[in-house]
């Protein structure tokens, strides 16, 4: 789960953490009033709050945004006035966010911090080793792939796993100095080390990342942004995160879906798949591609337990207009066949069957999955395996026309 | 013979009161799994399906001789049965629950350094040796006993790729689930010392999750093998949907960004990498 940056900027604030001084602001009127809050001769910068990275680079669908990107400097009231009445009800499309853009549904006004040197810093897990690792490059502020190329130039990147230190210690804060090679005092590194540290463990986050940070002349450092993924599993220690979630981020059937505990994702056009695990959904994809059926969503119902939500889900892919023919591909060990068929039979009785739908169940209550659609009036057709239950969804599927 | 678990294997099993892990449990008996303890910190009752309910773990293991433990506990209290059963030196903890926070995994990875407990899972469907016992939370009935050993990140591909086995013949001597989560207990590289040692394992299999980023350790892990056993690794070519990073962090992490990089590593070090079901059902034929 993720949070916008002002919001992760409130977060490091509160754990010592020197972030510039700035207000948000939902209209033009509100980012010029903080712009005065801020200071009388600025400059300020206006900065569009979605939640994908490369803003600076990115560019607006609508043009009377101009030319310029998501991340404005701005030298007078008046800029502050027209960079936000630009950027705000306008989509942003960066490099990560897909064609379509994110909405900017409110700006960030912020005093500018003029530094000296910048630097990308992170804090992450490290899978294999079940540690901390904390990341700085000398290359920040752009895209994702630039800052992975980094790691093919040694002298760009440092990177040090922390196992599961809570504070580093001074010689690892003076490594990172040198590292930098930026006038910054060792123990003021340690300190802002630490404190990320201390928002990372704080909040059970699994990435707490700045790019960049900025270091003034005088030494000190600056989060210039910030960004903090939370595990969705420990929200529930964590309530007051769970309140900072910006809902229209997320697409409304992933929202959903999630809402229910499963996972639902939307690719392109073609087939909607109903699968109960990421490595099945994965060779699902993969034999439709096989066989030229291209996967319009997929919904991931895992271990699901409750009829209700498991019929809802299904619901999603039934309703969702890209999809054009749907597979069911349960293999069933904690997850009961008979609850899916049981959703299946609401979802078909409340919506009719407009589209082809092939289920194939296997493993736990399957005869009794069966029974359950065969029973109904409803002609469902029933797959043996992966590959011939997409072979009969192909034929249905060109049936149809 | 088998890896981790056979019909002699007692186990217990922790939170064996919850209405999933009943349902569980009831089957894993009816199999064969010799199930000889209950843990419920807060026990009602002192036999639950006719098993005897302790309240501790250390009590269990002292008055069962249980040597495995099954933990069905929800997420929440997860954390605190697990380092239980660590604590009480059992041999092997397999996890079901899923959702468990990654901070939690993270401390009991660290404990398990100075441990001899073997933790596979969490969000995993278990260990199975077919025909024999299982601990977990398998389909019924589509494993057979056989001479390939699995072992994997995904539980629903394994499903997919016992039923295909099937089809041809080929049964398994024990299938390990290493669990879906970011962080597990056991490596892949881990299981497939034991079963290069194991008599009846011919040869096996290695299913990737969708992070992955383990072909350094499984490599160091094999290529220090004596008489060394065929191992077929299945990757999937990666699908950026399903594993898109969150952070530069993170993906400067995952070590591997280019799934034919991985491939060719593997193959270097003499294992045979497939990149579909049908051509490992190929491979596997040729091996046995």
């Amino acid at each position: 789960m993720n949070i916008h940056e002002y919001q992760a900027k409130s977060i490091f604030s509160k754990f010592g953490i020197n972030v510039p001084n700035g207000f948000i602001a939902y209209t033009p009127k509100e980012a010029k009033e903080a712009a005065y809050k801020i200071s009388e001769i600025g400059p300020w910068v206006v900065k569009a709050q979605i939640q994908a990275g490369a803003r600076d680079e990115g560019k607006f669908s609508d043009k009377r945004a101009g030319k310029k990107g998501g991340i404005r400097l701005s030298k007078s009231i008046e800029d502050v006035y027209s960079n936000a009445n630009e950027m705000l009800e306008n989509m942003l499309i960066t490099n990560q966010t897909g064609a379509k853009g994110r909405l900017v549904s409110r700006v960030y006004v912020e005093e500018y911090i003029k530094s000296v040197n910048k630097f990308y810093v992170g804090l992450t897990i490290d899978k294999e080793t079940a540690s901390v690792v904390l990341i700085v490059s000398s290359d920040y502020d752009k895209d994702n792939e630039d800052i992975i190329n980094a790691m093919e130039t040694p002298n760009k990147l440092f990177k040090v796993n922390l196992g599961l230190q809570r504070k580093i210690d001074k010689k690892q804060a003076s490594e990172v100095c040198d590292f930098m090679q930026a006038k910054v005092l060792v123990g003021d590194m340690k300190n802002f080390i630490d404190s990320l540290l201390n928002v990372f463990y704080t909040y059970d986050a699994t990435a707490v990342e700045i790019n960049p940070i900025g270091v003034t002349k005088n030494g000190q450092i600056w989060a210039l942004d910030a960004k903090i993924c939370f595990d969705s599993n420990a929200l529930y220690r964590h309530k007051d995160i769970t309140s900072m979630v910006d809902e229209a981020e997320i697409e409304e059937r992933e929202l959903k879906a999630l809402k229910f505990g499963f996972q639902y994702k939307e690719l392109d056009s073609g087939i909607g798949i109903i699968v109960n695990g990421d490595g099945l959904a994965l060779n699902t994809i993969n034999e439709a591609k096989n066989i030229n059926l291209d996967t319009a969503c997929f919904l991931n119902l895992k271990g699901g337990v409750d009829r209700d939500k498991i019929a809802e889900s299904i619901k999603l892919i039934m309703t969702n207009p890209k999809v054009d023919g749907i597979f069911i591909n349960i293999l069933g060990g904690f997850l009961r066949c008979n609850l899916i068929a049981d959703g299946i039979l609401n979802v078909a009785n409340d919506l009719g069957l407009n589209i082809p739908l092939i289920v194939r169940f296997e493993g736990t209550n399957k005869d009794e999955a069966t029974e359950i659609l065969n029973k109904s009036n409803l002609s469902f057709l029933i797959a043996e395996d992966t590959a011939s239950g997409l072979n009969m969804l192909k034929r249905a599927i060109e049936e149809d026309f | 013979m088998s890896i981790l678990i056979n019909k002699k294997t007692k186990v217990l099993v922790q939170g064996i009161t919850g209405t999933q892990a009943s349902f569980h449990v009831q089957r894993a008996l009816k199999y064969g799994t010799k199930i000889v303890a209950g843990v419920v910190p807060s026990k009602k009752e002192d036999f639950h399906l006719g098993i005897p309910v302790f309240e501790t773990v250390k009590e269990a293991k002292e008055k069962t001789d249980a040597t495995a433990s099954i933990v069905f506990v929800p997420a929440k209290f997860a954390k605190s049965a697990i380092l239980e059963a660590i604590d009480a030196k059992l041999e092997l903890v397999v996890v079901i629950t899923s959702g468990i926070p990654v901070g939690d995994m993270m401390e009991i990875k660290h404990r398990l350094q100075n441990s001899k407990t073997i933790l596979i899972g969490p969000n995993t469907p278990g260990v199975i040796t077919p025909n024999e016992a299982y601990m977990g939370i398998f389909p019924d009935n589509i494993h057979n006993s056989g001479n390939i050993g699995i072992v994997s990140s995904s539980s629903t591909l394994t499903y997919e790729i016992v039923l295909e086995m099937n089809k041809i013949g080929l049964g398994q001597s024990t299938v390990v689930g290493l669990g879906d989560d970011f962080i597990v207990g056991s490596s892949v590289g881990s299981i497939i010392e034991k079963f290069n040692k194991d008599a009846k394992t011919k040869a096996s299999v290695i299913i990737t999750g969708i992070y992955g980023n383990d072909e350094t350790e499984i490599i160091e892990k094999y290529s220090k093998l004596k008489n060394k056993k065929p191992v077929i690794a299945l990757i999937i070519d990666d699908n950026t949907a399903l594993s898109e990073a969150n952070s530069i962090a993170e993906l400067i992490c995952k070590n591997s960004f280019d799934v034919s990089d991985r491939k060719n590593k593997l193959r270097d070090a003499g294992i045979i990498v497939v990149d579909n079901i049908t051509d490992l059902k190929k491979e596997l034929l040729k091996v046995c």
